[in-house]
């Protein structure tokens, strides 16, 4: 489906890998929907005791490949790629084996987003995080759901609207990133030991649990926020803003 | 003369509750559950009495705060454990319904239902050697009784995390992540620390605490018995499993 996305179970975890380090991992639709599919059947079987995502070079995801949209007068790949990674959001939260997540070296927008959706976030001290897309004319709301289910409102309020990024450090103060590491290696290793961790516990306590916690903290609201986005897209302040940030290059 | 498993202490505008079977690490049994609950139910008799406490102490006898839900004296009898969770379900719902403001003094291990019962309180204090947390993942057992407690105190996110990966953390991690509001450095010094904010808060307005506590209560649905109930039977149903006893019982030997 996409040859930018990798997975593989081995002893219970399920690793899906982000491979497009050349591009810093930047999201394309088909990634997205690969990446979907890969938790929807293979982190979903039983076999599965708990999920590793992570990319593959310095950082783990630097979010949309907006190059694709450059030509696409329609906008129907930046309205594929807000919808795939909702998808991917709620897949992850609905995958009954835990995730953890590794946001090494940098996690922004599109890449950022896909937190909300995990279970477990690793980063390192000096990770590059946030959702800076307001300057790009593009509304994050997508996120807004899930990232009010991970850290207080006040704090989603401010990363979702302040198009500012922040330090792994930062983004463990707020809760955020939930075990911190001082380099990128350290932030993979860790996430592995931790996934590896995870895989050893008693499955159905640990299924339950997390169903439990979906159930308590619901994020019914993705299609909101998701629909939220979708609305601006193709309007004239994302041409306007999406232009000049091309003419910048 | 029978030990009592919990005492009720009252003086002037502070009261101090105490889980009191230190052989046992406090840990929570039907019946010292039910001692608990009666100490509570005195407490709302006493309320909105002239004089009556502003503020609750909750702490352990001897070195541990609560050691967490007396599992094995229940692994014998498949009716005990619903009745078990269900008792402190309750418990929990009648404690953070009370109008005076509940302190925590976690004067040591405070884990897993024992955890629960420290954010049930309004505010808890620790020393940073404490040891806090919620290993029931590691045993096969579902934290479901104290799930929405600590994620109204460290919000959902944290509380993910925390659930799914078990174990436990010092008090000086508990409180850098909210757990716990306070961790002094030294076992020593915990005493004057909550010593500090109980007497402060006997000397502020008593309708005032209580309506801002009532508020809050209702701000994050602290009282919602149904969602309690469910976490009672979800946790009991994980603990019916054959399987999760086997492997409970295993440990336990």
């Amino acid at each position: 489906m996409s040859e930018h996305v990798d997975t593989e179970t081995r002893e219970g975890v399920t690793v899906i890998e982000l491979r497009r380090p050349d591009r810093r991992n930047a999201l394309t639709p088909d990634m997205l929907r690969a990446f979907e599919h890969a938790v929807r059947t293979f982190a979903a079987q039983a076999s599965t005791r708990a999920v590793l995502v992570r990319g593959e070079g310095p950082c783990f995801c630097a979010g949309f490949d907006l190059s694709l949209c450059e030509h696409d007068a329609a906008r129907v790949v930046l309205a594929e790629l807000l919808q795939g990674l909702s998808a991917c959001a709620r897949a992850m939260r609905e995958c009954p084996a835990p995730v953890v997540l590794c946001a090494h070296g940098a996690a922004i927008a599109g890449g950022c987003a896909l937190l909300g959706g995990a279970d477990i976030v690793v980063a390192d001290a000096n990770a590059k995080l946030g959702y800076p897309v307001v300057t790009l004319g593009i509304s994050p709301a997508v996120s807004a759901p899930f990232l009010a289910r991970s850290v207080a409102h006040g704090a989603a309020r401010a990363r979702l609207l302040h198009p500012k990024l922040i330090t792994g450090a930062d983004a463990h103060a707020i809760g955020l990133v939930h075990e911190l590491t001082d380099t990128p290696q350290q932030a993979c290793s860790t996430a592995a030991d931790i996934a590896r961790t995870l895989a050893a516990k008693p499955p159905t306590a640990l299924r339950a649990t997390k169903a439990w916690l979906n159930e308590l903290t619901p994020t019914g609201d993705a299609d909101a926020g998701l629909a939220a986005s979708l609305a601006l897209v193709g309007g004239d302040e994302e041409r306007e803003l999406l232009a000049r940030a091309w003419a910048k290059k | 003369m029978t030990t009592e498993l919990a005492t009720l202490d009252v003086q002037g505008r502070i009261a101090r509750l105490t889980l009191n079977r230190p052989e046992a690490r406090n840990a929570l049994s039907i019946d010292l559950l039910s001692a608990l609950r009666a100490h509570v139910e005195h407490l709302h008799t006493l309320s909105g009495e002239k004089d009556s406490p502003t503020v609750v102490v909750v702490t352990g006898a001897g070195k541990s705060f609560c050691a967490g839900m007396d599992l094995k004296a229940v692994l014998g009898d498949p009716a005990a454990p619903p009745k078990l969770l269900g008792s402190l379900a309750e418990l929990c719902l009648r404690l953070r319904a009370l109008p005076m403001v509940l302190v925590a003094r976690v004067n040591g291990a405070a884990i897993g239902g024992g955890c629960g019962l420290t954010c049930v309180c309004d505010l808890s204090v620790t020393h940073a050697d404490a040891k806090l947390g919620y290993p029931e993942v590691d045993l096969g057992v579902c934290p479901a009784v104290v799930a929405p407690w600590l994620v109204r105190k460290i919000g959902p996110g944290r509380a993910r995390a925390v659930l799914l990966r078990g174990g436990v953390m010092s008090g000086r991690d508990a409180a850098a992540i909210g757990l716990v509001d306070e961790a002094v450095p030294w076992a020593d010094d915990l005493d004057a620390a909550v010593d500090k904010i109980a007497a402060r808060l006997a000397e502020a307005g008593p309708k005032a605490l209580a309506a801002t506590k009532g508020l809050l209560n209702t701000l994050d649905a602290s009282l919602d018995e149904a969602m309690s109930r469910q976490g009672a039977e979800l946790s009991a149903g994980v603990l019916a499993d054959p399987d999760v006893r086997s492997g409970l019982a295993k440990r336990f030997k």
